[in-house]
């Protein structure tokens, strides 16, 4: 049987693998191919062809000597807590992870529970190898050390703790079974671990001095020997054993140390196997569900609806009343504002607002009598927000045409202008940041310090330029997000849209291209407004209004912005109106 | 309730609410329609029916202004969809076979969004009034996840009849509804006919469109075979072998035999 699954598997895999290579035909693809390329080899492989030719290896993390055992240990405690989390965390039944299509041929079919168990289990061996790939290129300057070595350590420890997860869960799905709620049986592990850190303080407070003030060692040293001897020393040594076990072959420092790790490894592998098999739970119920919900997720994912890949459980109240009479577009807008949730209500910026204004004045007033060093630092972090959300803004805020584009055949029927369905898809999140962006201008103009560096800062000069950046914001917001949704309409296929939207690195090399792209419209974009706002200050300036020009200048370049995104609508309208979904989509 | 087809000499008169005039749709170079031409008048009710990959699905999507045609015209109440394509799309609704909702509006805010979109002043009655002859008056709080199927089809309906559209294309509009939703949706196609509306219905359920068509569109490989009243099609294919029904004049149209089917 398990003969039948690995032809399955195998095909599936090699059909794939042609369709993708078939697809490089297509320009788009094949330019995306080697972009992504060159970005795997540059990111991921060029040190490592490198650290095989004449090339010197990354510079590993320098540990002190009489420390050498602790990377170890950290890596035994990290996996125990993971461990304990496996026990604690799970609130519903055991599910194997199965494909729609999986469930619909091999649940009816005469395949016994263990074959499917095996075929999971050896299924998963494929993601395991890859992401132990992964993580070991990515890794391989942490510390030197051979690469095979580290990758089969991942490896292994990938697999322990996929075994465990898998046979954690099967044990909760039979303490459920018994009786025992998600309460009691958290209720015993939280306060198994909790007794066991109790143990190992009251060790530590008999047997060790707490907490040694830094100048008994000097430096930081006293640190890591405080915390060797915790680790090396009492009970917690005989605690992480078994998870000691587990990351050994990756610390081996050699091949004979590797193969003698690997044995115990092996050994814990073969009991958690036996574990899994023995358990006699019953999982199919609970993974014909998970595969439903995993398709509708992907599905979501694929069509790039990120959004509503976390389907909402809950329905959000609209920000404002609609009324059937007035500009169609302004449903579009309230719409997607809903689809935004819970966040985008009235009462949520009023206490956002109250607590910037408050927030504001609070620490002004701390900051004022700390001699003004916070202040400086507070300013620059949310200087720093602002530029930041400029650039993540309009990616991480969706919820416009890329949200809708695979609804596409609903907006195509309403009976509005092209430009109409892209303003009203646009302007939600272009609220949404301004009005973020917003609220930082005001608690910063308010926490704003009178003084930097013995140079007074006028109240006027903090409201103007305060002024400015709140009326030149919405617009840019305006152009950086109009510029993802050009390029979702434009290059829809790279925007992962439709049924079929395609995966691999070829596809990140698109993502790659569009965000370069993005970037150079954008400034190409603020090019002649921002030139229009230097002449404007600079004119002020040499008149000594350079207040003035600062607010006129914004309010001159925010017009031109405004025109340039008048523009962009549309096109973009024109470009909705004429877009053909059975060209792209279907 | 009383299920008969509407009357054709009621609409003979009146000017067509759909007109098609060589419509072409190809993908890439594979035509999936070619050259269709047809018309349906107010109160008539249309059944577009042929084997898979005729064209049907594609077709309704032009005429719904979805899909942009390769070639030829569509004018829905007299306005060309590709010239007038917002006073076209005004006056029709399109029925998927899968209803097509928002994942984060609920039943009523689908309902105002869709009053504000069509300009529709009385929704608040009109939509109360289609949630209940849906009988889904009591999840008017509810998002898509939280209805089943049929109740989401009830949803795309009541959103796509809010502003009494004058031509209505289904796309198989019984797959998922229940014995009593069938019903109601037959009761709902020819209410609709008997107020004037110009209704096309795709569907591979030849006894469905037997019972409340007027008139049959026959498509096979992008192509039409035959259109005309029922009794028209019955008559031209029975001529031959003697069959009196739907089903079997659609068999001789496409030259299949049920044996084959």
């Amino acid at each position: 049987m398990l003969g039948a699954l690995f032809f399955y598997q195998y095909h599936s895999w090699l059909n794939r693998l042609l369709a993708r290579v078939r697809r490089l035909r297509q320009p788009k693809y094949l330019f995306g191919a080697i972009v992504g390329g060159l970005y795997l080899y540059f990111y991921l492989f060029r040190g490592f062809a490198s650290s095989r030719s004449a090339r010197p290896a990354p510079m590993p993390l320098a540990v002190p000597a009489e420390l050498s055992d602790l990377p170890q240990t950290l890596a035994a405690l990290g996996f125990m807590v993971m461990v304990l989390l496996a026990w604690i965390l799970p609130h519903s039944r055991a599910a194997l992870a199965f494909s729609e299509a999986e469930v619909a041929f091999l649940f009816p079919a005469p395949v016994s529970r263990r074959t499917l168990i095996n075929f999971k289990l050896l299924k998963s061996q494929a993601a395991i190898a890859f992401s132990s790939l992964i993580v070991t290129l990515i890794g391989r300057g942490w510390r030197g050390g051979s690469f095979p070595i580290h990758m089969l350590g991942w490896w292994a420890a990938f697999s322990v703790f996929n075994l465990h997860l898998l046979g954690s869960s099967f044990a909760v799905t039979l303490l459920m079974d018994r009786g025992i709620s998600n309460w009691k049986r958290r209720a015993f592990f939280l306060g198994g671990a909790a007794a066991a850190a109790a143990g190992i303080y009251l060790w530590m407070r008999q047997s060790l001095p707490l907490f040694p003030s830094p100048s008994d060692e000097g430096g930081v040293k006293w640190i890591f020997n405080y915390v060797g001897q915790v680790f090396q020393s009492g009970p917690l040594p005989w605690l992480l054993a078994p998870f000691r076990l587990v990351v050994a072959p990756y610390f081996a420092a050699n091949w004979a140390q590797f193969l003698l790790a690997l044995g115990p490894v092996l050994a814990i592998i073969a009991l958690h196997y036996f574990w899994i098999i023995r358990s006699n739970v019953a999982f199919e119920e609970a993974s014909v569900e998970l595969s439903r919900k995993f398709a509708e997720r992907l599905a979501a994912m694929r069509s790039g609806n990120w959004h509503a890949a976390r389907r909402p459980k809950k329905a959000a109240r609209p920000p404002f009343t609609l009324h059937p009479a007035g500009r169609p577009w302004v449903a579009v807008f309230w719409k997607n504002l809903i689809s935004a949730g819970q966040y985008v209500t009235a009462r949520v910026w009023l206490l956002l607002v109250w607590a910037a204004v408050f927030g504001g004045i609070f620490l002004q007033t701390q900051s004022a009598r700390g001699g003004g060093g916070l202040g400086l630092g507070v300013i620059m972090f949310v200087g720093m927000l602002l530029a930041m959300s400029l650039f993540s803004g309009p990616q991480m805020l969706r919820n416009d045409l890329r949200q809708d584009l695979p609804v596409a055949d609903v907006l195509k029927m309403l009976p509005i202008p092209g430009w109409q369905v892209v303003l009203g898809e646009v302007l939600a999140p272009v609220a949404m940041l301004a009005g973020v962006q917003w609220l930082l201008i005001l608690f910063g103009a308010i926490f704003f310090p009178d003084h930097i560096a013995k140079h007074a800062i006028p109240l006027a000069a903090r409201v103007s330029f305060a002024l400015a950046a709140a009326l030149l914001l919405p617009f840019i917001d305006l152009i950086a997000l109009l510029i993802p949704n050009a390029a979702a309409l434009y290059f829809p296929a790279w925007y992962h849209l439709g049924k079929e939207a395609p995966r691999g690195f070829e596809t990140m090399g698109q993502q790659l291209i569009l965000m370069f792209g993005q970037m150079l419209v954008l400034l190409l974009s603020l090019l002649l407004p921002g030139a229009v706002f230097t002449v404007l200050l600079l004119c002020a300036n040499f008149f000594g209004w350079p207040l003035l020009g600062v607010v006129l200048g914004a309010m001159a370049a925010a017009l031109l912005l405004a025109v340039e995104a008048a523009l962009g609508i549309r096109l973009l309208g024109g470009v909705f109106a004429r877009f053909d979904l059975s060209a792209e989509l279907l | 309730m009383d299920i008969a087809p509407p009357r054709i000499t009621d609409a003979a008169a009146a000017p067509p609410q759909i007109e098609v005039a060589g419509l072409t749709k190809l993908y890439g170079d594979l035509p999936a329609v070619s050259d269709l031409s047809f018309a349906v008048r107010p109160g008539e009710v249309i059944g577009l029916v042929g084997p898979n990959g005729a064209g049907k699905t594609t077709t309704l999507r032009c005429l719904a202004g979805i899909i942009p045609p390769t070639r030829g015209a569509v004018r829905i109440c007299g306005f060309d969809l590709a010239q007038n394509p917002i006073d076209a799309k005004q006056r029709l609704a399109f029925f998927s076979d899968e209803p097509r909702l928002f994942d984060y509006l609920t039943v009523t805010q689908h309902l105002t969004f869709v009053a504000r979109i069509y300009g529709v002043a009385d929704y608040q009655q009109t939509g109360r009034q289609l949630l209940e002859e849906l009988e889904i008056a009591d999840k008017a709080d509810k998002l898509p996840v939280e209805l089943s199927r049929g109740m989401k089809q009830k949803l795309a309906i009541a959103c796509g009849l809010l502003h009494s559209p004058q031509v209505i294309f289904f796309d198989e509009p019984l797959t998922g509804l229940d014995p009593i939703g069938i019903r109601r949706m037959k009761d709902s196609i020819l209410k609709r006919a008997r107020a004037g509306a110009a209704i096309l219905i795709s569907s591979h359920l030849l006894h469905l469109l037997e019972e409340v068509c007027s008139h049959v569109l026959i498509l096979k490989n992008g192509r039409k075979i035959i259109d005309g009243s029922l009794e028209e099609v019955r008559q031209r294919f029975s001529e031959q072998d003697g069959g009196g029904n739907l089903e079997d004049a659609f068999f001789r149209a496409t030259g299949e035999t049920k044996g084959e089917a």
